[in-house]
């Protein structure tokens, strides 16, 4: 059988997508055990209290360091491998050195994880992980994207479009941003709330430079490769890119409203909070005139499905993370735990739901295995269920929270906490539901790549060591 | 866009420029700070013979801070007392003044922290000196806070069989003892838990009063005035007075007397500084000098409730001497009828009549306690 080019690409890329989707996949799961048991330990501070391994601060920080860098890293390197690649119309290049990049990558993980767990985090936000495992993140990370940058250098056509705007900066953003960190915080480190200030930018910009462009630029690439038609309004796509190149890294440290940091801080934070709603309108523009024209094959399509979930969470989350910058919000809303909204809203309902609905269209082209459609559809409804309520709950638990927390008369514990206890039970039922999806999404991507079940059951039980199994 | 190189460098210069702003010109602005002390003399220097704030912690407690990041208190902690405008930190007891960026240049890792499931560790060192209390928490925080969701630490602890005169008692709901012995590491924690005070002035809080003059503040005063106090049965009246007296206590703003500052929101004041209010047989005494206090400041040797101070205490209010006879009949009327204080109202025709009485006086000659005494005689 002779195979036309996409064919051959898809061929050149089996093996290294397959990896990386398939770890991502375990990490999901870590992630989703870890959140489990840290959305219980609020509902029930004995529940595992006797183990200093499972302290809540611990899993709290190792479940977001194994969703973002786990999930989300893994993740993000199946995505842009594949769209890069086909959008260069290039086979892929490095694929030894990927994979082996890729293993060290999800080692280094591993063992960031167990250095959390055993009391060596370091107190920067999203840098958690002990000091000893970062320069293998980074040289890893870098390997990986050198060869997504050769890639994209031996394209067919010069022209670039929007999806590969979005992913190539986002590739470029992260180790920008690490070094940038990593010499303010660990090599020439700051002294006194600088630090704070400086981590706190890494923390919010690496959600906003480097989840969210893999997102949007999946979405740009998906919407009209399933649709068949061009993206609405398609010349706004430049002006919402540099928007948000400009704005969002100026837009993240509004959290540090009235602490102890230069002034100006926080009051720039927020003004560029509030210009972005231009790139948000403009990516919502793009996205969903473009959906609504064709809206019965955005619902029959199951891909489309999770991509247009996520944007419009996108759209409507990040008008109302606009709305809590406000200083006169943000002072009640700061230290509540519409933090946990923030972040899940971003990393789950929407970059999770863009990236399961890339990896369901991207899976079946490079294995040749379709996978059931039920099994999808299950995944699906309970995550957009799980997620629905998971972030209404943090949303309404949060506003109770920092409405509560302004009355200095009522006593902490016994009022304000305790009024925001029916929401922590809600949040552990939210993360009980996503665990099953989750796991249901782990099993449909095991099953298209080994489908031999037999083959399966062996390796999902090595869940420990993702980089193994593949 | 089609250029790699060129676009590489846009999105670089698009981070670099968020990146010089925030990094490079917090550091200019913050980065050097160092300790100083309470005061600065006329020029703007700092005295000679002063202590310098904030202090530095000791050794264990610096380790204890290490076993504060391992174990992720600060997923739940902040320790930080925000501007008195951006909440209401100061209010609930969390701090005596708002936090600024000196207090923390000691800190090899600075843990501000973003949430506050539990309250602000800024101060607890002062809210909770008891040791005893603090291990008990740290062990099993529900013996002491029946709803409290702090994590309990058992694994920092040793329980034994028979108290001895290392261990703790702790007794639970169904009056069960237990007896446990910490650990150094819990030793180093709770030693770390207990030296975190933000309790010294710094020069900088007149940096902090000139950034009150902000729209926001007039919707920070209704909600002060709001503040709900157990004297509901008062007429609303004294009500009102009381309620604008404690607003002028806590505030460090113009109009505002900064009282809180040495006195405390308690009232207790601070050992060997600043003499308390509650229970204080000035503040329960003779009116007179009460206003006269509050008019002209007051220096030298003090003795309260039989306890010698010898401080100075300028003439209240933003800027020095400026509150008006309102203000200082509600000021004086509030502490006297808070913390367990009860004595009769201060009206502003007491006040004014204070004032003219003593008209001659030089401006800002403050008063010392032997003269006033005399006064009284
Ligand atoms: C799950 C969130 C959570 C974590 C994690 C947490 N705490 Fe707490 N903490 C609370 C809550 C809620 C309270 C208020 C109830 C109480 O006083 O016990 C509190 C109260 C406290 C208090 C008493 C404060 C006061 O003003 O009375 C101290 C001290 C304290 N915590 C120390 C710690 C230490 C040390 C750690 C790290 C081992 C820690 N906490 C971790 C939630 C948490
Ligand atoms: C700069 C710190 C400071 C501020 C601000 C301050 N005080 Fe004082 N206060 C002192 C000191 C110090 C003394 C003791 C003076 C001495 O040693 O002679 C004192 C003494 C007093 C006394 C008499 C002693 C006692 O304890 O009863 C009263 C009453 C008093 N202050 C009320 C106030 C009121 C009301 C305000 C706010 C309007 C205020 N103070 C603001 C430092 C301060």
């Amino acid at each position: 059988m002779k195979l036309n080019s996409e064919q051959i690409i898809d061929k050149s890329l089996k093996l290294v997508v397959c990896f990386f989707v398939a770890s991502a996949g375990l990490w999901l799961l870590a992630a989703a055990l870890f959140a489990y048991i840290s959305a219980a330990k609020l509902t029930d501070p004995f529940f595992l209290s006797s183990f200093e391994y499972f302290t809540y601060g611990k899993i709290k920080l190792a479940q977001a360091n194994a969703f973002v860098y786990g999930w989300g890293g893994n993740s993000i390197f199946a995505v842009t491998l594949w769209i890069v690649a086909r959008l260069a119309q290039t086979e892929s290049r490095g694929r030894v050195l990927v994979i082996f990049a890729g293993i060290i990558w999800n080692l280094a993980i591993t063992f960031g994880l167990l250095g959390i767990l055993d009391g060596h985090m370091t107190p920067h936000e999203m840098l958690e992980m002990p000091a000893e495992v970062w320069p293998a993140l980074f040289i890893s990370y870098c390997v990986i994207a050198f060869f997504i940058v050769v890639v994209h250098r031996s394209r067919k056509n010069k022209e670039t479009i929007a999806p590969q705007w979005f992913l190539l900066s986002s590739l470029l953003w992260f180790p920008m941003l690490f070094l940038i960190a990593w010499n303010g915080l660990e090599i020439n480190p700051a002294r006194g709330t600088v630090q704070s200030v400086l981590s706190m930018w890494f923390g919010q910009s690496l959600i906003w430079l480097w989840l969210t462009p893999v997102a949007l630029g999946a979405a740009y690439y998906i919407i009209p490769a399933i649709l068949g038609r061009a993206i609405d309004k398609y010349y706004l796509a430049v002006f919402g890119f540099w928007c948000i190149a400009t704005l969002a890294p100026w837009s993240v440290v509004h959290h540090l409203e009235g602490g102890p940091v230069p002034m100006w801080i926080p009051a720039i934070g927020t003004v560029m909070s509030i210009a972005m709603i231009f790139p948000i309108a403009v990516a919502s523009t793009n996205f969903h005139s473009t959906a609504f024209l064709d809206i019965s094959k955005v619902w029959d399509s199951l891909p489309l499905r999770f991509v247009i979930f996520g944007t419009l969470s996108y759209t409507i989350s990040s008008y109302i993370g606009v709305i809590f910058s406000l200083p006169s919000v943000a002072k009640i809303t700061q230290f509540s735990i519409i933090n946990d909204f923030h972040f899940n809203q971003r990393v789950y309902g929407f970059f999770s739901m863009i990236i399961f609905g890339m990896v369901y269209y991207i899976l079946p082209k490079i294995t040749g295995n379709e996978i059931a459609k039920g099994a999808k559809a299950f995944h699906f409804w309970t995550s957009a269920f799980g997620v629905l309520i998971l972030l209404l709950a943090y949303l309404i638990g949060g506003l109770t929270h920092g409405v509560l927390a302004q009355q200095p008369s009522l006593s902490w514990a016994s009022s304000v906490i305790s009024s925001v206890m029916p929401y922590f039970l809600i949040t552990e039922l939210a993360f009980i539901v996503l665990g099953f999806s989750q796991l249901v999404f782990v099993i449909n991507v095991w099953k298209a790549i080994i489908p031999n079940p037999f083959a399966f059951w062996t390796c999902g039980d090595s869940q420990s060591k993702p980089e193994t199994s593949a | 866009m089609n250029n790699l190189l060129k676009f590489t460098i846009g999105i670089f210069l698009s981070l670099g420029v968020a990146w010089l702003a925030f990094v490079v010109g917090a550091r200019a602005q913050f980065g050097d700070l160092s300790p100083s002390s309470q005061n600065l003399d006329d020029d703007g220097n700092i005295p000679l013979d002063a202590d310098l704030y904030p202090l530095p912690l000791s050794g264990t407690a610096e380790q204890g801070s290490k076993e504060y990041l391992a174990l992720g208190c600060m997923t739940c902690h902040t320790q930080q007392v925000r501007m008195v405008e951006a909440g209401f930190d100061v209010e609930r007891g969390w701090g005596q003044r708002p936090s600024v960026a000196r207090d923390y240049i000691h800190q090899e890792h600075v843990l501000l922290g973003n949430t506050r499931i539990g309250p602000d560790l800024a101060n607890v060192g002062r809210r909770q000196p008891d040791l005893e209390w603090l291990h008990k928490h740290l062990f099993e925080p529900q013996s002491l806070v029946p709803q409290s969701l702090c994590p309990p630490s058992p694994f920092l602890y040793d329980q034994v069989d028979q108290p001895s005169d290392k261990s703790i008692t702790v007794v639970d709901d169904s009056n069960i003892s237990r007896f446990i012995v910490p650990s150094i590491r819990a030793k180093r924690l709770v030693s770390y838990i207990r030296s975190l005070h933000q309790d010294y002035e710094l020069p900088e809080m007149a940096f902090v009063i000139n950034e009150e003059d902000e729209p926001d503040e007039a919707a920070g005063k209704e909600n002060l005035l709001d503040f709900d106090s157990n004297q509901s049965s008062l007429p609303s009246w004294l009500d009102t007075q009381i309620a604008s007296g404690k607003e002028i206590y806590m505030k460090a703003a113009p109009g505002g007397g900064l009282c809180f500052t040495c006195h405390q929101p308690t009232g207790e004041g601070l050992a060997g500084q600043f003499p308390p209010l509650a229970g204080s047989d000035w503040v329960l005494g003779d009116k007179e000098r009460l206003i006269k206090i509050s008019i002209y400041g007051l220096m030298g040797e003090i003795e309260v409730n039989g306890i010698k101070y010898n401080n100075v205490m300028a003439p209240p209010g933003i800027p020095p001497g400026s509150l008006t006879d309102q203000q200082i009949a509600d000021v004086l009327t509030y502490i006297r009828n808070d913390w367990g204080n009860s004595a009769s109202a201060v009206t502003s025709l007491e006040v004014s009549a204070v004032r003219s009485q003593i008209k001659g006086r030089a401006p800002m000659q403050m008063w010392t306690a032997a003269e006033l005494n005399a006064v009284d005689e």
